[in-house]
Order: C-alpha cells, then sequence, then structure tokens
C-alpha cells in the first residue's frame, strides 16, 4: 500500500473502499442471503422439509410461528432481499467510492444495520416466545451482525470526506453526496 | 480484540446457560434478552473501526450483574449472572489494542472542524 494513494482518505493507513475489503462482506451477505432464500423456500412450502441437525422441530416451529409470518411476506424471505440489498450496494462502485460514490456508501452503511437489529430481535424472541430455536436463523443472525463492523469504517471514511467538503467555503455537500462535485475527482485534503 | 471475543462467547453463554443448567423463571428471561445483545455489541466491536460500540455493554453488563438482587433469581442463575456481568464490564472497559488510526475517527464528525485533529 502506497501512502500516497490518493484513494486512501487522509489520515488512514488503508483504504476502506478496496476490493480487500469489500469482497468479503460482498461474499458473507451471499451466503446469508443463500441461508435466508433456503428458508423461505421452507415458509413457502417449495421445499418440505427444513436442516436441522441441533433442536429437534425447533426450526420448523419457527419458521412457521405467527412473528415469522405477521408481515406481507415471510421474515425469511425479507432477510434475503435485504441481504441481497447488502450485496449488491457492497459491490457498486470503484475503489475509491469512498469520495466519488458517498451515496452508495451511505446507503450500504444504512442497509446492513437494521438487518443486523431485526435479526437480534429474532433471535431473542426463539426460546421466549416459541421455546425453540432454529439453527439456520441462528448462523444468518451471526452473519448479519458479523458484516457490520466491516462495513461501517468506509461509512466514516465518507461522512470525514463529505464534512470536509462541508467546511471549504466553496464546495457543495450536496454535489458531493452524488459524486458531482470537483472533489469527487481529485483529493479533497 | 480478544476482550470482545469474550464477551462475544460470554453472550452466547447466557444463551444456553438456561437449557445447561435448568433454570427458569426471571433469571431465564433476563438471560435470554441480554444474551444476544452483549453477543452482538461485542462481536460489531470486534471491528477496529467500531471498537467503541464496545461500551454499550457496560450498562447490560451492570443490569446482569445486579438483577440477581431485584427478582428472585435461582442461587445458580444469580452466580451465573454475576460472573458474566462482571467479565462483560470488564470486557467492555478494556476495549483492547486497536492498531490503525482513522483519520481521527467517528469523533470528528462531531467537532466543529476536523481540519484540526489531523
Amino acid at each position: 500500500m502506497n501512502v500516497h494513494d490518493p484513494d486512501i482518505p487522509p489520515g488512514w493507513e488503508y483504504n476502506p473502499a478496496s476490493w480487500g475489503q469489500r469482497l468479503p462482506i460482498a461474499a458473507l451477505a451471499l451466503v446469508g442471503g443463500a441461508i435466508a432464500t433456503y428458508l423461505a423456500l421452507f415458509q413457502y412450502h417449495v421445499v418440505d422439509t427444513v436442516w436441522e441437525p441441533f433442536f429437534g422441530d425447533g426450526s420448523r416451529r419457527i419458521l412457521s410461528s405467527s412473528l415469522s409470518t405477521m408481515l406481507p411476506i415471510s421474515d425469511g424471505a425479507l432477510g434475503a432481499l435485504s441481504y441481497m440489498a447488502d450485496a449488491l450496494s457492497a459491490l457498486v462502485g470503484g475503489r475509491s467510492r469512498w469520495r466519488t460514490m458517498p451515496w452508495i456508501v451511505v446507503i450500504f452503511g444504512v442497509l446492513v444495520g437494521p438487518l443486523g437489529v431485526v435479526s437480534v430481535g429474532l433471535v431473542i424472541a426463539q426460546p421466549l416466545l416459541y421455546n425453540a430455536w432454529c439453527t439456520l436463523c441462528l448462523a444468518s443472525a451471526v452473519i448479519s451482525i458479523v458484516m457490520i463492523g466491516p462495513a461501517m469504517d468506509e461509512v466514516l471514511a465518507s461522512l470525514q470526506h463529505l464534512k470536509r467538503v462541508a467546511e471549504s467555503p466553496d464546495k457543495s455537500v450536496w454535489r458531493a453526496f452524488w459524486g458531482t462535485g470537483p472533489e469527487s475527482l481529485e483529493d479533497a485534503a | 480484540m480478544w476482550t470482545q471475543a469474550l464477551n462475544v462467547a460470554l453472550g452466547g453463554w447466557l444463551m444456553a446457560a438456561p437449557a445447561v443448567l435448568h433454570y427458569s423463571g426471571a433469571a431465564r428471561t433476563t438471560h435470554l434478552i441480554l444474551g444476544p445483545i452483549v453477543a452482538a455489541f461485542a462481536a460489531i466491536a470486534v471491528a477496529e473501526c467500531t471498537r467503541g460500540v464496545r461500551r454499550a455493554n457496560i450498562p447490560l453488563g451492570a443490569w446482569l450483574l445486579v438483577a440477581p438482587l431485584f427478582s428472585g433469581f435461582e442461587p445458580r442463575a444469580a452466580v451465573t449472572s454475576a460472573i458474566v456481568g462482571a467479565t462483560v464490564i470488564a470486557g467492555a472497559l478494556l476495549g483492547g489494542r486497536t492498531r490503525t488510526r482513522f483519520g481521527g475517527g467517528w469523533a470528528v464528525l462531531w467537532r466543529r472542524r476536523m481540519a484540526d485533529s489531523e
């Protein structure tokens, strides 16, 4: 890593938008999406059984519970859509997107959060409301939480970039957010 | 990082403990609610950039520590709660080493001028 690399944010030691940083997050999101899709297929009776190595009929009880099906689409399907949105927003843009496309980085950060919050809520609900555990639901929750920390460094770099733009008298934060201002092209520092 | 990994494990243990040690009631409910939350905050705090999230576990650890005093925990549940609570607080306070800097981190976003910090 070259310290003069313009893709490394000022005061940082690495580029949080590099592919080495982002591809693992996208891979995690795709694994989570695959698990959630499988659970949704069970909920919509496309597959008849659900894999459950530890907790007997726990997965079946959890996945067909009233909480799982209270929304117009099942929680598994909702999770699958969220994971796909996470993976997509992790992959859009090049390795300088923290300053060239802050909007996608901010969307990425905003999408990652609620998935984790909902996952933790569902993990709490499993034993308390239904006295059961669901192995793949737990695996999905772990993935959604593990993604949050590694995703946030890029969000921080984008917010610092926007704040730098806000502090310079002649630049527009609005244009910087959408990546259409002059500072998106050269180093703003 | 290891202090946060420890708190992840402790949160996971709280989720299993009611079944493993056979206790129920308020202790079980408390541990099944706080376990996943403690584990989630600690897991987010493993990443250096979001290490500050570890502090969210200080009040949760304190709750685990004192909860046996206010509601009828069975002895083994009370001991579990107190030990886990005290250890979670320690892990949340210690934080562990961070090796890299992030342009001043999240704090500069609230500062009047971030240029001063660089």
